[in-house]
């Protein structure tokens, strides 16, 4: 939770689409809310469980990672992997106190400005919806 | 039955180091205290009568056989044991025509300190699915049919308590570890030759005394052991201030058995989960 007690996400956004996604959103005026701290990543494979766990223990409200839709992974394989990966960290965060709502993995194309300003809009409602986290 | 154990143990033993089939003979043997054991290493055939096999032989030995590459090896294992050779062949980490397996039927080990050995069997052989080794050159014992209780019933009640309840549960829990690493250095499946935990750039866990590092700590090593950790529960028994990490760790196996159908270090061909994919899987990610 930020100062101004807002939910604070943290977003890891692959190069390829979905930060080309949220650019989009971006140019085309389309507004969304700035809780969401975008961090670049070459691929959504990229992203190690140890970033996840890090952002949560220095008390991020939620983290989304968003890369290419299964099949469009600029490397081909790496959402594949991270599909796997992401799916049993989210089990086991949800197992350990963090609620499996707080940790969404979603896939943004290039062109899907719209849709990705409508994930964080979601995604920051629902965290206005069940509150902050005891930081731990 | 111990005592017939031990001595088929030490028979082949002395024939493996006379004919000089095996450099080493690694197994159990009486400790200082007179009554529990400990890992044992034996070079020379006068000295098999150290060994033993009796219920305090927990250790899970696979572990030290990482220090015998290239060097042929006699090693005891249990049935639980001997999925930690499993997961350790399955990842190329040792060659099996380097070692020659003393597969022990287990009867469960009970739970022991110093100078001090109780009737109650662990945990682990209570839930023990694997009391005949999967693997082994010879085998001591007579194979049983495994009747396994359910093996997930803590994991469900944990997992219906409320989010916060486990939030504070694990806070509570990790608020105890002293970071000493014991649980890495005995699993068999921790062999990185640098640990995230001891990497300096990035920081990944500070050495501070901080409840948040512990739980960084923690929740790795468990996702580290996804899909590979055999549940000889080694880790579990090793932590000096009794940190439930066998919860975590069957936390993750059930969750591989649901999405995966797969348990760890069943054979010794086999591809861990998360180092591979189907590409029309659905695992409820990003659907
Ligand atoms: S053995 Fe226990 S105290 Fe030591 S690092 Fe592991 S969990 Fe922490
Ligand atoms: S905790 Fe992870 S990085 Fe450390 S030794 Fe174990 S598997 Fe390797
Ligand atoms: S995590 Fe624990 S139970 Fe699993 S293999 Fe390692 S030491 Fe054994
Ligand atoms: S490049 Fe976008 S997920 Fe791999």
């Amino acid at each position: 939770m930020s100062a101004d007690n807002e939910p604070l996400i943290i977003g890891f956004l692959c190069n390829w689409c979905s930060y080309a996604g949220a650019d989009m959103a971006g140019t085309s005026r389309m507004a969304y809310p700035s809780n969401i701290r975008i961090i670049r990543v070459p691929c959504s494979g990229r992203v190690d469980p140890l970033l996840i766990v890090k952002c949560f223990q220095e008390g991020a409200d939620a983290v989304l990672v968003a890369g290419c839709h299964p099949g469009d992974c600029h490397y081909n394989e790496g959402n594949y992997y991270s599909r796997r990966r992401f799916a049993v960290l989210r089990a086991l965060l949800d197992f350990m106190g963090i609620d499996k709502e707080r940790f969404r993995v979603e896939w943004v194309s290039a062109s899907e400005g719209k849709r990705f300003s409508q994930i964080v809009s979601q995604f920051t409602e629902d965290m206005n919806r069940i509150g902050a986290r005891k930081a731990g | 039955m111990e005592a017939d154990f031990t001595s088929q143990i030490r028979e082949k033993a002395r024939e493996l180091l006379e004919k000089g089939t095996v450099e080493c003979v690694i197994g159990y043997e009486t400790g200082s205290d007179g009554v529990s054991a400990r890992p044992s290493f034996i070079y020379n055939p006068s000295e098999v009568e150290r060994l033993v096999f009796d219920n305090t032989c927990s250790h899970n030995l696979v572990k030290y056989l990482l220090d015998k590459k290239g060097k042929p090896t006699a090693i005891v294992v249990k049935g639980c044991d001997s999925r930690a050779l499993n997961l350790l062949l399955s990842e190329k980490q040792l060659q099996r025509d380097q070692i020659f397996i003393i597969g022990v039927v287990c009867p469960g080990v009970v739970e022991w300190g110093w100078n001090r050995r109780s009737e109650q069997f662990q945990k682990r052989c209570d839930l023990c699915r694997q009391h005949t080794p999967l693997v082994y050159d010879l085998l001591i014992g007579t194979p049983v049919t495994e009747e396994p209780p359910p093996e997930f019933t803590d994991i469900a009640e944990m997992s219906a308590r409320a989010t916060e309840e486990r939030a504070s549960f694990w806070r509570e829990q990790a608020e105890r570890c002293l970071r000493c690493y014991a649980c890495r250095q005995a699993c068999p499946g921790c062999y990185c030759i640098d640990c995230f935990v001891e990497q300096l750039d990035p920081e990944w866990v500070g050495i501070r005394i901080a409840t948040g590092e512990n739980l960084m700590w923690n929740t790795i090593r468990a996702f580290h052991l996804a899909g590979r950790c055999i549940a000889c529960n080694e880790c579990e028994r090793v932590c000096p201030v009794n940190l439930p990490l066998s919860l975590l760790n069957r936390k993750l196996e059930e969750e591989m058995l649901e999405l995966f159908d797969y348990r760890a270090g069943m054979s010794e061909d086999a591809t861990a989960p998360l180092i591979t994919f189907i590409k029309e899987e659905k695992l409820g990610i990003g659907e």
